[in-house]
């Protein structure tokens, strides 16, 4: 089920009532495990088979690792957590993708190959849980996390409902130890982790759903090529909508962990105030990111093998993350440019390291990172090159004379939010939500939590999907 | 083992660290601090704070002529209403658009002939997939009432609500729950309208400014009330608020975004004709049948409708190459001179005369529907004239 939904209103209400119940830790545990099997089996039943067997395999793998004392073995059963973890990912979100492209890359040669129906719907969250189980196996691989005391805590660790669908990709080192003592929140734990899902949920409904969701997709589905105008609105308009999707979703799931008394890291740090693209990536879709520098460009050899084979690791490492984003070519050039950004922004780097920029310049950089962010974006939401390139050429004034796409109403409600969201983000970049709240007045808090509340209840949400929930 | 979830003393500490600042280790449990406030009292001034508002916004709608009860339409419904086909002997089916929606009343129907209509019909959709899918269900046998306008039938995608036979193919426990859910509470509030979200009503103030960009000002506001069983009807402020009446007959005369009023071509025409036969002769083979009604429109819309495809190019051949039977309102005096408050879309009340007569027909004609032995008389045009009513509401929205 997703968060916005009277679903899931219903079944949280249930979920903190059973919590609060005078209960035994194990019972409680058991409770919550079932729980979070219940609001996945809330999309599709059988899937819940996918989560067994990734979380048995993965178990067993974890205990057998700690037993061998050989090397040879401790990399056999790492490799077959990652062969079944990936296989499954690979046979579900890429099956139809390679197939396709093998058929295409046969037709080049001259060899006819029509690929059979491959009718298979994509898990929800799969990319999500594969990486945080196999971050539990590679941690034990790389000795930086014991095995957890018992299968129920394990268990939880991969299935617990705020985080599985769409993270934050937790580690088992942030959660396993969390369920090892009883966890019950605090009246203010409670009331903070409510209103930190009204945030998340305003974030998602009101401005993703309600405002920011229609021009993005009226210039990326349009028949005709949007001018400048229209083409950088719609742009923005998608900019605001997936951070507001992505962090909405993420702020409500920590929100709701903490009603149960357990703390989830930050996913998101005000991006879109990032200067740089390194500094990009250390705010935008933070366990992600980590994720893959830790299991992916560190062994690749990371920045420890010369400049060549850095560079290598870097543009592998966010082609692979543009991959894992979806199956088609354009998640990879989306990857790829960030890729890109990243190597070039490095030899900047290297080339003016004595530079230190005043806040003038600072601002000017971090606007020239969220527009160059925003050309990535248009590989990220259009369904084709075709598109793409349609959009791209627009952005940069090459369709003349194109016709007039977005009415005012959308280009306004993108100029005010999208504005104000990098403007709050520069605001709050070298702080926390937390603190600034502590500084507010209470009377404020109450009267803001009050009206994203009511605007949420109005908006009558349609309990649209997470954009994320497809990756 | 570390606290995960700190003292308020620690709130105001500066930035904290995440797992971007711990590189190639093992990452901590989590802290979260909870920012030094009161937050009970501050809870509850926001829960009161929204309940007002709310209360207030309820108010607000009331009196915008919504009402609780009002049941909103949409695919998860028109689920609902299909799946009684698949529960059993259903002997009635209507595939369509929003006229044939709007324009029968079930009850008067039912009065008729005893047998409640399963309402398949679906506002801006193309009954023809609909009618093929009926087609292709070999525990259907009974009769599919096939109500069509030329915007709608005449045309190769599916328009609006594609969705809905994909929601009917798989429809998950949480998407089931849900809409559960949603009805109990629209039976409740009258704010709950799928017409009146804040952001539609915020679309809305749109100035129209930029010539050639699509208006929200002219998309189709609320037109429709709805009950249980997907029983749909002209909403009663259309037809005493003449503000949203010019605004629906404007929309309906300005070309569909995107989708200009050219000329159905002679392709078309075959391949409607050739799917629509292929699927009349399946139902048939079952012992159903298949009839078709063209509801009412105005003449200012029928000059559209036929420059787009006229009745003897479209309606009289379809019904030859089907060799099915079919009712068309300009055929029958009791069908004519109804009142269509925004042009496209009987009152309420003509509806029940439209439904009384096209079903006498229906029952005169078709082996697989009779008029009851109790059956109410017959009602014509005048049991539904429109009355003046004053335009008390207008320019509100």
């Amino acid at each position: 089920m997703v968060f916005n939904s009277l679903t899931f209103m219903v079944f949280f209400a249930l979920v903190l009532a059973l919590h609060a119940m005078p209960f035994g830790w194990t019972t409680k545990k058991v409770n919550l495990l079932i729980a979070s099997y219940l609001f996945y089996a809330a999309w599709n039943p059988p899937f819940i088979l996918l989560l067994w067997i990734s979380t048995v395999v993965d178990w067993y793998a974890a205990q057998a690792l700690v037993r061998a004392e050989k090397p040879a073995a401790r990399r056999a059963w790492m490799l077959l957590s990652v062969v079944v973890n990936l296989g499954m990912l690979a046979y579900f979100k890429y099956g139809e993708f390679l197939l396709h492209n093998f058929s295409a890359l046969a037709a080049s040669v001259g060899v006819a190959y029509s690929p059979p129906e491959y009718d298979i719907v994509l898990p929800v969250g799969i990319s999500f849980y594969t990486f945080a189980t196999l971050s539990y196996t590679l941690d034990i691989y790389l000795r930086r996390a014991r095995p957890a005391q018992n299968f129920l805590d394990y268990a939880l660790f991969v299935t617990f409902f705020p985080h599985l669908v769409a993270g934050p990709i937790m580690r088992p080192t942030e959660l396993v130890p969390q369920f090892a003592t009883p966890r019950r929140a605090t009246a203010h734990q409670l009331y903070f982790g409510l209103a930190l899902m009204t945030l998340g949920l305003f974030q998602k409904v009101v401005l993703a759903d309600g405002f920011l969701s229609d021009p993005a997709e009226i210039v990326y589905d349009a028949k005709m090529a949007p001018g400048a105008l229209d083409a950088w609105m719609g742009t923005l308009a998608f900019s605001g909508q997936i951070f507001c999707d992505f962090a909405g979703y993420s702020t409500t799931a920590i929100g709701a962990a903490l009603c149960l008394g357990f703390a989830m890291p930050d996913n998101f740090r005000f991006p879109y105030a990032a200067v740089g693209f390194s500094d990009f990536w250390r705010r935008w879709h933070i366990t992600l990111s980590s994720w893959l520098r830790d299991y992916l460009y560190i062994p690749l050899g990371g920045n420890r093998h010369g400049e060549a084979r850095t560079y290598f690791a870097l543009m592998a490492t966010m082609l692979l993350g543009g991959l894992w984003h979806g199956a088609s070519w354009t998640f990879v050039v989306w990857g790829g440019l960030h890729g890109v950004y990243l190597s070039v922004e490095r030899m900047l780097r290297t080339r003016f390291a004595r530079w230190r920029p005043g806040p003038a310049a600072l601002i000017a950089l971090g606007l020239l990172t969220y527009a160059l962010v925003n050309i990535t974006w248009v590989f990220f939401r259009a369904s084709s090159f075709e598109k793409a390139w349609a959009v791209l050429r627009g952005m940069f004034g090459f369709n003349t004379g194109a016709d007039p796409i977005l009415p005012v109403v959308h280009l306004a409600a993108v100029a005010l939010i999208v504005g104000g969201l990098v403007a709050t983000h520069w605001l709050m970049r070298n702080t926390t939500l937390e603190t600034v709240l502590a500084k507010a007045p209470a009377a404020l808090i109450a009267i803001v939590w009050g009206l994203l509340a009511f605007a949420i209840v109005v908006e009558q949400g349609t309990g649209n999907a997470f954009i994320y929930f497809q990756f | 083992m570390p606290s995960s979830i700190s003292s308020s003393k620690h709130a105001a500490s500066a930035e904290r660290l995440t797992a971007s600042d711990r590189p190639g280790v093992a990452q901590p449990v989590p802290v979260r601090p909870i920012p030094p406030q009161p937050w009970g009292a501050i809870a509850l001034i926001a829960l009161t704070l929204c309940l007002a508002l709310l209360a207030a916004w309820e108010w607000r709608m009331r009196t915008l002529g919504l009402e609780a009860g009002d049941l909103d339409d949409g695919a998860a419904a028109w689920v609902e209403q299909r799946r009684l086909i698949d529960a059993g002997d259903v002997a009635v089916a209507i595939v369509g658009d929003s006229r044939i929606l709007f324009d029968t009343d079930p009850d008067r129907f039912q009065a008729l002939t005893g047998v409640r209509p399963v309402q398949l019909a679906l506002p801006g959709t193309n009954a023809r997939p609909f009618l093929e899918e009926l087609a292709a269900d070999s525990d259907f046998r009974g009769l599919v009432i096939v109500g069509i306008s030329e915007r709608s039938y005449f045309r190769d995608d599916i328009g609006l609500m594609a969705g809905a036979l994909d929601l009917y193919r798989y429809e998950s426990p949480s998407q089931r729950s849900g809409y559960v859910l949603h009805r109990l509470l629209e039976r409740r509030f009258a704010f709950l309208d799928d017409a009146y979200r804040l952001s539609t009503l915020v679309h809305r103030l749109d100035p129209d400014l930029r010539p050639k960009a699509h208006s929200p000002l002219w998309d189709v506001w609320k037109i429709r009330s709805g009950s249980d069983g997907r029983h749909s009807w002209v909403w009663a402020r259309l037809e005493n608020d003449a503000r949203l009446r010019d605004h629906a007959r404007d929309v309906w005369l300005r070309p569909a975004p995107g989708r200009p009023m050219v000329p159905v071509t002679a392709d078309l025409v075959a391949r409607t004709q050739a799917i629509t036969r292929k699927a009349v002769a399946a139902i048939r083979a079952r012992g159903g049948d298949v009839v078709f009604v063209r509801p009412p429109s105005t003449p200012q819309l029928r000059a559209i409708e036929d420059r787009r495809i006229a009745r003897k190019v479209g309606w009289d051949p379809l019904l030859i190459a089907a060799g099915v039977r079919g009712i068309h309102f300009e055929d029958y005096p009791a069908m004519r001179d109804l009142d269509l408050p925004e042009w496209s879309h009987l009152s309420r009340r003509c509806a029940t005369v439209f439904t009384d007569a096209y079903t006498r027909e229906i029952a005169r004609s078709s082996a697989l529907l009779a008029l009851r032995n109790d059956a109410p008389a017959p009602l014509g045009p005048n049991d539904c004239r429109a009355q003046p009513v004053a335009d008390a509401r207008t320019g509100s929205r």
